[in-house]
């Protein structure tokens, strides 16, 4: 500790002694103002996303063919009010972005926690056991690193989204995906074919950091003590080197979901990845752009909550960046 | 050295089957596929019905008759064209042109007809005669499916290699004549006010996706600009179709060179950009690193000029791990920008293989993945011998 503390300032140090780890993490965190808007920007759209089936004004798929292209703030013939306007077929924009949060920031989010679970627990037991299981992951890694994302994610979401009514996928899980994305379990089963996607390919770059922050991590003293003292490999990984290689995790996590969101609306964009009528702000956009000749105003919609949430992410992630390492200066 | 290079070139090769079986398999698993519109065009009635017959002619023509791993063994490799060693195995089944059917009948009375079994099976022994490609690990990519169909798919691929090549040459080269310069001042200048710009703006334009990037580009320089009266950019495609009028500038003849000139600027404006945000983080601070190393103080102590130790000194140094990010950028000048070119309809290799997806012409997307998949295979190795190269401490092993 001696060494540490000299390194702080004295009011830090004496601090230090009373505050939890977390608490320090946090403290640090906060004084990031970029982040901290950031973190309230994402918050916002959390918030939009969890509430959207409660505080949506209209149904999300109900088209109204004499109220198409109303521009934000209008009132159409039958008196109701739409806040963003209408999209190409009449139904409420406002109303579909709230969906479309949902979809989006779920997807994104469902994605990178498979993903960085896989990630981690490969990388995990890669860097923790060495030998053949280093071997057979780190060669698999190899592999799935060197494919072309984008082209197989394609590929990938093409086949779900022409053979979606084949795909076997299990019962409970469309379930909860239908519940949780507030969908019928027909739209569920592509929301999860593209998670799907996106988690398998999404993992390679998680799991190298986590073997080689195990690796470092395998070599320290404690951990040599506690397998002196008898400490199982299932104990010392779970109370040991898993909280001491999670704090750059944790910034990884942040990344991958931006990188996820950006690479969802990406498709979704193209005509791949989910389609019309479950909302997303990449399908929005896509049909936005088709009509932005003649309602310019119309991309900006979907494009902004794509663009805060990707720069928010991002910006919370630098935050947690320099909160969580310990060579900071405070 | 010699070691290394023989496992990756082995390792290379594993990669690139086993993405072309996975692709090829997950392609052709799906029912339909290229011949999704004969199965629609049956449907209709009249003199142009698709019958049973032309049915199994379209099947036969693009080996959709054929077992999946047989398909693919000829896809790769172009075999087997007929019994193996011209007589082993010449009634071996290999594939079905027309599926059985069975007459099922319930107990109450229903008749249900099921597919099973084949009822005209094709053997090795059908397979000579059949035209056949070489292989596409023999440079033989066969033939496009439905967008050009029948023409090579070579052809459709060099008619959009020139735009994607000089669309993503051109937005590399920008990228580095601005990126090196100004991470380097940035660098130079550290915790300056332009520093601090500058970083700001990479750190927002690495956070911005391509996509939004592009709309906006449209949506300001395309839509608004046209609209106020203002010189205004195309907002898609590579030429013009007809002359169009544009403020300040005047009549522009479709095809001419300032039409694609026009058409152009956008497209590699948001490319560039998207690299430049990257890259000059990236020289910023791998200039940084350097600029601390004893040797620049050294040569600081003795007198050389500031330029000259930035220029010859540090710039050299710093550029070494730049160098190596480069060698990634020979997959991406090939296949293209997918979202990019989508986004401004440029006829590039990357919307070719949007384009193939979405058609199911499935000849064409193999092409264009296998490529792609090699070059990126081609990349890493590149980049990890430009390391042993460029810092003789690494060594391969």
């Amino acid at each position: 500790m001696a060494t540490t503390t000299t390194a702080v300032p004295v009011e830090e140090a004496r601090r230090n002694r009373s505050e939890s780890q977390a608490a320090i993490v946090l403290r640090r965190f906060r004084k990031h103002k970029s982040a901290m808007v950031s973190l309230g920007i994402l918050a916002f759209f959390l918030v939009l996303a969890f509430l959207a089936p409660f505080v949506a004004p209209y149904p999300r798929d109900e088209p109204n063919l004499n109220a198409r292209f109303l521009t934000p703030l209008s009132t159409d013939a039958e008196g109701n009010f739409h806040l963003l306007g209408t999209d190409h077929i009449g139904r409420d924009t406002f109303t579909r972005l709230l969906y479309a949060s949902r979809t989006s920031l779920g997807t994104a989010i469902f994605a990178t926690l498979i993903s960085s679970t896989i990630g981690i627990v490969l990388g995990m037991l890669a860097g923790y056991f060495g030998g053949w299981v280093d071997t057979l992951i780190s060669r698999t890694l190899e592999v799935v690193a060197s494919f072309p994302t984008l082209p197989i994610l394609l590929i990938l979401s093409a086949v779900a989204v022409q053979n979606i009514n084949v795909i076997p996928v299990p019962r409970p899980i469309l379930t909860l995906m239908a519940w949780s994305f507030a969908v019928t379990e027909r739209e569920a089963a592509l929301i999860t074919m593209i998670i799907f996607a996106l988690a398998i390919l999404g993992w390679t770059g998680t799991c190298r950091l986590m073997r080689g922050m195990v690796l470092s991590v395998r070599e320290n003293v404690y951990i040599e003590s506690s397998r002196a003292l008898g400490a199982s490999n299932a104990r010392i990984m779970a109370r040991h080197v898993f909280p001491n290689a999670l704090p750059p995790m944790i910034v990884d996590f942040t990344l991958t979901v931006n990188a996820t969101l950006v690479a969802e609306s990406a498709l979704s964009l193209i005509g791949f990845g989910i389609q019309d009528p479950t909302p997303t702000w990449g399908n929005m956009l896509n049909f936005a752009e088709s009509y932005m000749l003649q309602y310019p105003w119309m991309p900006l919609i979907p494009s902004l909550p794509i663009l805060l949430c990707s720069m928010a992410v991002n910006f919370i992630g630098d935050g947690l960046r320099d909160a969580l390492d310990p060579r900071q200066k405070a | 050295m010699i070691t290394f290079l023989i496992r990756r070139l082995f390792q290379m090769f594993v990669v690139t089957i086993v993405a072309c079986m996975l692709s090829y398999g997950l392609l052709y698993l799906q029912p339909g596929g290229p011949i999704d519109q004969f199965l629609a065009e049956r449907q209709n009635s009249g003199r142009n019905r698709v019958t049973e017959a032309d049915l199994q002619r379209v099947l036969q023509r693009y080996e959709l008759d054929l077992a999946l791993p047989v398909r693919f063994s000829r896809w790769l490799i172009g075999w087997p064209t007929g019994p193996i060693f011209g007589s082993i195995g010449a009634n071996w089944q290999v594939g079905c042109a027309q599926p059985g059917q069975v007459r099922l009948r319930y107990p109450d009375g229903r008749v249900e007809i099921v597919e099973e079994g084949c009822a005209i099976p094709v053997t090795l022994a059908d397979l000579e005669g059949r035209e056949a490609s070489r292989g596409v690990l023999f440079g033989d990519f066969g033939e496009s499916q439905t967008i050009l169909r029948d023409r090579p798919v070579t052809e459709l691929i060099w008619s959009r290699l020139p735009y994607t090549l000089y669309l993503m040459g051109a937005s590399i080269l920008l990228a580095i004549l601005i990126a090196v310069p100004l991470g380097v001042y940035s660098a130079v200048k550290q915790y300056s006010r332009f520093d601090y710009i500058a970083t700001t703006i990479a750190f927002i334009g690495a956070s911005v996706p391509s996509f939004v990037f592009g709309v906006f580009f449209i949506l300001i320089f395309s839509i608004l600009a046209k609209q106020a009266g203002l010189p205004y950019l195309p907002p898609g495609d590579a030429v013009g179709t007809r002359d169009y009028y544009i403020p300040l500038i005047g009549n522009v003849e479709a095809g001419s060179f300032l039409d694609r000139f026009l058409h152009f600027i956008m497209p590699c404006a948001v490319l560039t950009i998207i690299n430049l945000a990257g890259w000059s983080r990236f020289v910023r601070g791998s200039m940084l690193e350097v600029l601390q190393q004893d040797y620049v103080r050294t040569a600081r102590a003795k007198g050389v000029r500031e330029r000259l130790v930035i220029l010859k000194h540090a710039l050299r140094n710093s550029l070494i791990p730049f160098v190596t990010l480069l060698a990634g950028v020979l997959a991406a000048i090939f296949g293209g920008a997918l979202i990019t070119e989508t986004i401004f309809n440029w006829p590039g290799l990357g919307r070719l293989f949007i384009q193939s997806l979405g058609a199911n012409d499935y000849n064409v997307a193999m092409a264009l993945l296998l490529v792609n998949v090699i070059l990126l295979l081609i990349g890493i190795l590149i980049t990890d011998i430009l390391y042993t190269i460029v810092d003789p401490r690494i060594r391969l092993s």
